[in-house]
């Protein structure tokens, strides 16, 4: 498969010939490696604070996995993520680091807001779809400018996502204080979301509802995706440009729709979040789900098994923190550190890319990177863009 | 068995192997081989595709491990267990990839990993250091440029200015040409040369025997893992016999070149026109090649023949002028130009093929749409399996295994892989940039043999390459490119070296108007056997 790790003849040159997706994604025994060294940390932290990290750690379980509802509740803050980390890894498995699924599933929540109030009144197999796909083309539309500018002008697509992440932000502020405040509400809210598109419970006494289901299917997509002819061309593109170029692969095109793609999926978790869990707008209503998908496709490698389980993990850790918060009276925001160090991890991982990064943003600052090095994210489609 | 050379004085050699074997699997990489390096010298170690020269290497910088065997360092027993502890004890292996950390400057990778480096780092004097040594070895190595942003060959002296100033007593380098054009070839045996006049000797890895010939004191060659010729004397070495030795039968070097049957037109470059925003572009290039001629485009690297491949390849849209193949213009579009039957074979491997795809992707992926190959837009593994296998057999690309990974095939296997996936089917033009660069003999003269099958089955190739030796080996006409233009167009009988170096040096010459197929039977007779191991 594309995404296997090369075998070399020394160990010294497996990093050499990695491909393209092993460099932007990381292995399964380094994301192994980052949670355990997580968790290992997380415990010494318990014992100095002088909890015990077993007892910690087994609240946390038992809170993740223990009843009915914490199953739920695991699944229910799992799914957007896999959502997200699936929609990414499209983006990722054809080169493109996005960063802007947070911004994108606030956008979509608004979208499928606004769609819903335009269904109001209709029935709810109608209404569902219809707002599931406003939220989808609010997100894919948040990606577009970006991707434009990347396409056709070679602007680095994560300065770009990153700066829309903020416009959306200030957007969703906007609109919260403003035209879709209700006159009574105090605090940043909007209406509630009309009845006939609210996303029911599929099991009673959980917040397990149905727009859960979203993320099994969304990880089938990617995996048919991963063994399809265009997910090949695709695939192709990110792993060497040029060749995929000169094998009459469109390079704007792949990049153009790898990013709509990634932006289509932050927005229907933004919907799912807006009609299955709030139920109403909140500024808070994307959380760090965008910025905790990415993270997902970057530990699970970007395939449906790996977005699955680190998924499942950071949802569990964010459940099981809450319950053992209220059973043992230790914090929740231990689960943030242990969240926080696995990321760090990725960081060392990661830390002479993003050192390279820092410098070359800091020694000049430009948006349109210099076409002639490949390393700053040129791409032959950029050249002969300033050729026509 | 071959032994070691005696030393000449009573000094012990800088380094002496004896008796090193090292096993891969089924493969016996090195057996039972000798090999004594001398103070002072520049030893060639050639060798074939998979002879064992860079096992060999590794074994010696630390990198793998003998099987058995032992070796000594100044006299003292020396068994590195890893890169590390070899270049602490002084030996420095520089390899064809190179290993510089990228994100990092000169200065930076000097100190990093560096052998008893001190706790602190201290980035001025690091900065100082490289400085220094850039001037004492006549280089131009900046010391805070990050190492991405440098050329190839300049990162290139960087690890061998890093090697020094670890202290390097013995300096390997795995083929350290195969990626450089002419001048920066100069510029390292320059290099070479400074070292081995200031104590630092050499083990050098290369194909190139006319490069060997100017640059090394003595010769090893390796065949199949065993050593055939041990230090010989390069000075008393008659260049054809070591060629003979290197691949056990020297009428494989003979080429035996199809004559030019000159059909139609089948490629026609009309006034191409191409800007680069590094680098020379095309000013104006036209020319045309027929079916069954093959037509080599020579001049110095970095005189428009980066553009002109992607140009002709439709990969780059010319500012003016067009590509026609067979009548269809195909100008800037790749898609076009593969649906007209144009095939490329990239200079540059790492461009050419992709390293992390199976061997199966890469050799369909031209095709993976095709019926057969793909279901309901899902593609098939079964099938495609099949075929790969089948092509696999008929370009000899080994191992035959459709999910080995690219990357890791030897250079002339993934050469072989790339002519594969673009040469499955006659193509009615080919592109080869460089397609006998850095390859073994064996594999050069496969790679012949594939040109030579597409020009006589009709075809039109264009070798673009700035090897005139390789030039000489393919082409029926070259033309010559200099500063994006055209300046001078003959046959390759026609091909004096004054007249060439003229042309390559940009003094255009009024455009010939051959006739179409006069003389050029004849000509292609007498000019059919020049001899790859002349060297010029």
């Amino acid at each position: 498969m594309a995404d296997e790790p090369v075998v070399a003849e020394t160990h010294d040159d497996v990093e050499l010939e990695a491909s393209g997706l092993e460099r932007a994604t990381i292995g399964a025994s380094t994301s192994i490696l980052a949670v355990l060294g997580a968790l290992i940390v997380g415990g010494v932290i318990l014992l100095v604070s002088g909890d015990s990290p077993f007892s910690a750690y087994g609240a946390m379980l038992d809170g993740a996995f223990g009843s009915k509802f914490a199953i739920g509740e695991t699944l229910a803050r799992s799914a957007p993520l896999v959502i997200v980390g699936a929609g990414a890894a499209v983006a990722l498995r054809a080169g493109m680091v996005t960063i802007g699924a947070q911004g994108q599933v606030i956008v979509g929540a608004i979208g499928a807001l606004l769609t819903a109030k335009l269904f109001d009144g209709a029935p709810s197999g109608l209404a569902i779809p219809a707002a599931a796909i406003g939220g989808a083309l609010f997100g894919a539309a948040w990606a577009l400018v970006p991707a434009l500018l990347r396409a056709y002008l070679g602007v680095n697509e994560i300065l770009s996502t990153l700066l829309f992440t903020e416009f959306a932000a200030l957007l969703i502020e906007y609109l919260l204080n403003g035209p879709l405040k209700p006159p009574a509400a105090i605090t940043p809210q909007s209406d509630a979301y009309p009845d006939n598109g609210v996303l029911g419970l599929v099991i009673d006494g959980t917040r397990f509802h149905i727009g859960v289901l979203v993320a099994p299917a969304v990880l089938l997509g990617l995996w048919w995706w991963i063994r399809s002819t265009v997910g090949f061309r695709y695939d192709l593109y990110g792993e060497n440009p040029r060749l995929a170029e000169s094998l009459g692969i469109p390079g704007r095109r792949v990049v153009l729709n790898s990013l709509l793609i990634s932006g289509a999926a932050a927005g229907v978790v933004g919907w799912i979040q807006a009609a299955g869990l709030l139920q109403r707008l909140y500024l808070e209503i994307a959380s760090e789900i965008g910025f905790f998908g990415l993270v997902v496709a970057f530990l699970g490698a970007a395939r449906p098994a790996g977005i699955l389980a680190a998924s499942l993990l950071f949802g569990a850790l964010q459940s099981g923190g809450l319950a053992m918060q209220s059973s043992e009276g230790i914090p929740a925001s231990l689960s943030d550190v242990i969240q926080a160090l696995i990321l760090l991890g990725f960081a060392v991982r990661y830390a002479p890319q993003i050192a390279s990064l820092l410098r070359r943003a800091a020694r000049s600052f430009r948006l349109v990177p210099d076409r002639s090095s490949r390393a700053s994210g040129s791409t032959p489609a950029a050249g002969s863009a300033r050729g026509r | 068995m071959p032994s070691g050379v005696p030393p000449i004085t009573g000094d012990p050699p800088v380094l002496e192997a004896r008796g090193i074997s090292r096993r891969f699997g089924a493969v016996q990489a090195l057996a039972d081989v000798d090999f004594t390096l001398r103070a002072g010298e520049i030893h060639a170690l050639v060798g074939e595709n998979g002879a064992g020269k860079s096992t060999l290497a590794k074994i010696v910088a630390g990198v793998l491990r003998a099987d058995s065997g032992e070796m000594a360092l100044f006299g003292e027993p020396y068994a590195p267990g890893s890169r590390r502890e070899g270049a602490a004890r002084g030996v420095a292996h520089i390899r064809q990839q190179l290993s510089l950390v990228r994100g990092l400057t000169v200065a930076e990778n000097l100190q990093l990993g560096r052998p008893n480096a001190s706790a602190l780092f201290n980035a001025r004097a690091a900065r100082a250091e490289v400085t220094r040594l850039s001037d004492e070895l006549g280089l131009a190595v900046p010391a805070a440029t990050i190492v991405d942003d440098l050329p190839l060959a300049v990162r290139q002296q960087a690890e061998i200015l890093i090697g020094v100033a670890w202290g390097a007593r013995a300096l390997i380098l795995d083929e350290p040409s195969s990626a450089l054009g002419p001048v920066e070839t100069d510029a390292l045996i320059r290099l070479c040369q400074r070292l081995r006049a200031e104590g630092t000797p050499i083990i050098y890895i290369s194909h190139r025997l006319p490069e060997l010939a100017q640059l090394a004191d003595r010769l090893t060659i390796l065949r199949q893992g065993r050593v055939v010729l041990a230090g010989e004397d390069v000075r008393q070495a008659d260049l054809a016999r070591i060629a003979e030795l290197m691949i056990g039968d020297l009428s494989l070097l003979r080429v035996e070149r199809p004559q030019t049957v000159r059909g139609e037109v089948r490629l026609s470059a009309q006034g191409l026109g191409a800007h680069l925003d590094h680098g020379v572009g095309l000013d104006g290039v036209s020319f045309t090649v027929g079916g069954g001629e093959i037509v080599g485009v020579v001049g110095v690297a970095g005189n428009g023949q980066e553009a002109l491949a992607e140009v002709l390849t439709g990969v780059r849209r010319p500012t003016r002028g067009h590509v026609v193949v067979d009548g269809v213009d195909v100008t800037g579009s790749s898609r076009k130009a593969i649906a007209a039957g144009m095939a490329h074979l990239h200079e540059d491997r790492a461009t050419g093929l992709a390293h992390g795809f199976t061997l199966a992707d890469n050799a369909i992926a031209r095709r993976i749409g095709d019926r057969g190959f793909a279901r309901l837009g899902v593609r098939l593994p079964g099938p495609v399996g099949a075929h790969v296998r089948e092509l696999a057999g008929r370009f000899e690309v080994r191992p035959p295994e459709p999910s080995a990974i690219a990357g890791a095939l030897s250079g002339g296997n993934q050469q072989k892989l790339m002519a594969a996936r673009e040469l499955e089917r006659d193509p009615a033009v080919l592109v080869a940039a460089g397609p006998t660069k850095g390859l073994d003999p064996h594999a050069a003269r496969a790679m012949r043999d594939r040109c030579f099958a597409v020009a006589e089955r009709g075809g039109a190739v264009v070798v673009i390459s700035a090897d005139l030796d390789e030039v000489r080996e393919l082409a029926h006409r070259v033309v010559v490119l200099s500063g994006g233009r055209v300046t001078d167009e003959f046959a390759i009988e026609d091909m004096t070296s004054g007249r060439l170096g003229a042309a390559m040096a940009g003094m255009a010459r009024p455009r010939p108007r051959p006739r179409p197929g006069a003389g050029r039977g004849a000509g292609a007779g007498t000019g059919g056997a020049p001899r790859a191991d002349h060297h010029g």
